[in-house]
């Protein structure tokens, strides 16, 4: 389950769910929503595989977003479907999307960027819970 | 949806001067006390989130000198609170924080004039207004007509608009009358990723979105007649206004370097109260590699404002059918309001250079100072101050007050009072171009979001922010601007 929620001059991305995988596939999904006016708009016609090495999990969670932010960025990519293997020494995330057709696909915001600012995968009640925000 | 932050509780003791501080003591590793340049009315908002928290937090960076500052606009940012002003002594160890410029390095503002006044400009408005919309190119994503590649935007961040400008994109004298004149030095282009450059490639020449925006506007007031006189500004006056940055690959290059300062305050032992205020000592590799990328992406963003200046005289010329030098279609001054700066500043009686960062604050050096263009060094620097887009804009002259306060600073906006999704869920229903309309105001926008989220409530009132500034002596009061014609992202 994935939300927005307000911040200032900015948008916070936040997560609840079971497991870390689930958690980082619907952060992601959850950037897409914020970039996007709708996220669903997206057909899975390509795939993307994005390898990233670490331990600490809030900066994993940060390099995966930031990854996918520079897909679109430099390739104009869009995603709406996504699948995480979160390990111990770093994950391995694939998305699926499709080039941006900005006639199918109309923007929301300009995420400038990921923030570190209060950044968190943390362990919850029902699982995990993460946040973070994103320059708009 | 969650609520904000909590409200700032510690200390903003009134000092006098529209000064409010937050003393050395507050908290435990402040270096210098904090200093929030407000009036009550403005105080009020200003506690309502973490901002002072963070102006006390930026107290705490090696080899800060004075105080840390913030300007009336003040609100909360990351790591550093937008309109925070702070110095550092690189002989003293002063770091240099790529939280302390922001994600668009060199976002900016200039001023184009025209000589022609409202009643010649009201029966074609509408037409240039989405004649203006149709040509540049707004809101997120891409889509530029200049395309530059990769060898192109590198020489563009080496040359700055004078790259463009030799190719007939705009006239030498734009060159003075631009910050700097329009190049920083001591940008190196190969100091920015390749995923920096591919960001900003087909970029330059475009406005973005967020609070980035087109105006024209109309000389609504005049506050200084001497000094309007010599920035060549009367009533009723038509002008142009812009606001957009370095795009992208200043997003980048501030986003590259977070991720390679990430693990410096470890390794120089720099105790930090935020992760986002994450910095280098000037005098290490990191913190000159940091100097070096922002200096070449802040020309990148001079550029960027060249092209949309350029794409707006064209329009202009195109609407009235006369060339834009007929139009008188001078740029008045482009300033740069995310930056950090080499300066020279007199601290305690001792004049030294220090890296100057303003977040969020406008550079506004008083008469007789040597970088302001000689054309107004009789009076001061031409301070452009952006408002929000029913409202109003303001042109403000650096006064000799922001050198002995401020290290030659003055506010940059009006500062949100809403965020964007409670200003989105305000706008619900409502159809907010018909409300600027009863205004006076025609408005476009690339995106539903962008005119709910920037709509006019959203923001503080600028007029409350320019007093401040205004009575605090660090810029005055020369001319106030409404809008009649917006472009947004």
């Amino acid at each position: 389950m994935y939300e927005l929620f307000e911040h200032t001059a900015d948008l916070g991305l936040r997560v609840r769910a079971a497991d870390l995988d689930t958690v980082f596939a619907e952060a992601a999904e959850c950037l897409f929503s914020a970039i996007l006016e709708d996220v669903r708009s997206v057909r899975p016609a390509q795939e993307v595989r994005i390898e990233i090495a670490g331990s600490n999990l809030e900066y994993l969670l940060f390099d995966w977003l930031r990854e996918l932010l520079l897909k679109f960025d430099e390739e104009h990519l869009v995603f709406g479907k996504f699948a995480v293997t979160v390990r111990d020494d770093g994950i391995t995330g694939t998305a699926w999307g499709e080039p941006h057709d900005p006639g199918r696909h109309p923007l929301a915001h300009e995420v400038k960027a990921i923030t570190y600012h209060e950044l968190k995968v943390v362990p919850g009640a029902d699982g995990w819970l993460a946040e973070v925000i994103v320059d708009i | 949806m969650s609520k904000g932050k909590p409200e700032f509780a510690g200390p903003l003791e009134p000092v006098g001067g529209c000064c409010y501080r937050i003393p050395r003591d507050y908290k435990p590793g402040m270096r210098v006390d904090g200093l929030i340049f407000a009036n009550e009315k403005l105080l009020e908002s200003i506690r309502k989130d973490q901002a002072p928290e963070q102006v006390a937090n930026v107290a705490m960076l090696p080899g800060i000198q004075k105080a840390s500052l913030a300007m009336p606009d003040i609100h909360w940012g990351y790591g550093f609170c937008i309109g925070g002003v702070c110095a550092t002594d690189p002989d003293e160890g002063g770091v240099i924080s790529p939280g302390g410029v922001g994600y668009d390095i060199n976002c900016g503002v200039r001023l184009v004039k025209t000589n022609l006044f409202l009643d010649e400009v009201r029966p074609y408005i509408r037409q240039l207004v989405k004649e203006l919309f149709h040509t540049i190119p707004s809101g997120a994503g891409r889509g530029g007509r200049y395309r530059f590649d990769a060898g192109e935007t590198r020489r563009l961040m080496g040359e700055g608009p004078r790259f463009v400008i030799a190719r007939d994109l705009g006239v030498p004298e734009d060159l003075a009358h631009t910050e700097s004149h329009g190049l920083i030095p001591g940008g190196d282009p190969d100091q920015v990723s390749d995923h920096a450059v591919r960001r900003g490639a087909e970029q330059c020449g475009t406005l973005g979105s967020g609070n980035h925006f087109l105006e024209v506007q109309v000389v609504d007031a005049v506050f200084d007649a001497d000094v309007a006189q010599v920035f060549g500004l009367e009533l009723n006056q038509v002008c142009v206004m812009i606001h957009s940055g370095s795009r992208g690959l200043g997003y980048q290059v501030c986003d590259d370097a977070l991720a390679v300062f990430r693990n410096c305050p470890e390794k120089y032992k720099i105790e930090l109260a935020d992760r986002q205020l994450a910095c280098a000592p000037v005098e290490s590799p990191e913190g000159r590699r940091y100097i070096a990328a922002m200096r070449a992406a802040a020309n990148f963003g001079f550029c960027n404002r060249q092209l949309l200046m350029q794409q707006a005289r064209e329009v202009f010329a195109r609407v009235f059918g006369r060339s834009w030098q007929d139009l008188g279609m001078e740029l008045l001054y482009d300033v740069a309001h995310n930056i950090a700066k080499l300066e020279e500043h007199t601290i305690d009686g001792v004049t030294k250079k220090v890296w100057v960062h303003r977040k969020g604050a406008t550079r506004a050096f008083p008469a007789g100072h040597p970088e302001v263009p000689e054309a107004f060094r009789s009076v001061g620097q031409p301070v452009i101050i952006p408002g929000d887009m029913g409202r109003a804009s303001w042109v403000l002259v650096g006064s000799a007050g922001s050198m002995q306060k401020s290290f030659g600073s003055t506010c940059h906006g009006a500062g949100r009072a809403m965020s964007r999704t409670a200003a989105k869920l305000d706008a619900h229903g409502r159809r907010i171009e018909r409300e600027l309309e009863h205004r006076g105001v025609i408005a476009m926008a690339a995106s539903r979001s962008g005119l709910a989220e920037e709509q006019p409530k959203a923001y503080k009132n600028v007029d409350d922010v320019v007093d401040v500034v205004h009575e605090a002596d660090l810029s005055r009061k020369v001319a106030r601007m409404r809008p009649i014609g917006v472009i947004k992202g």
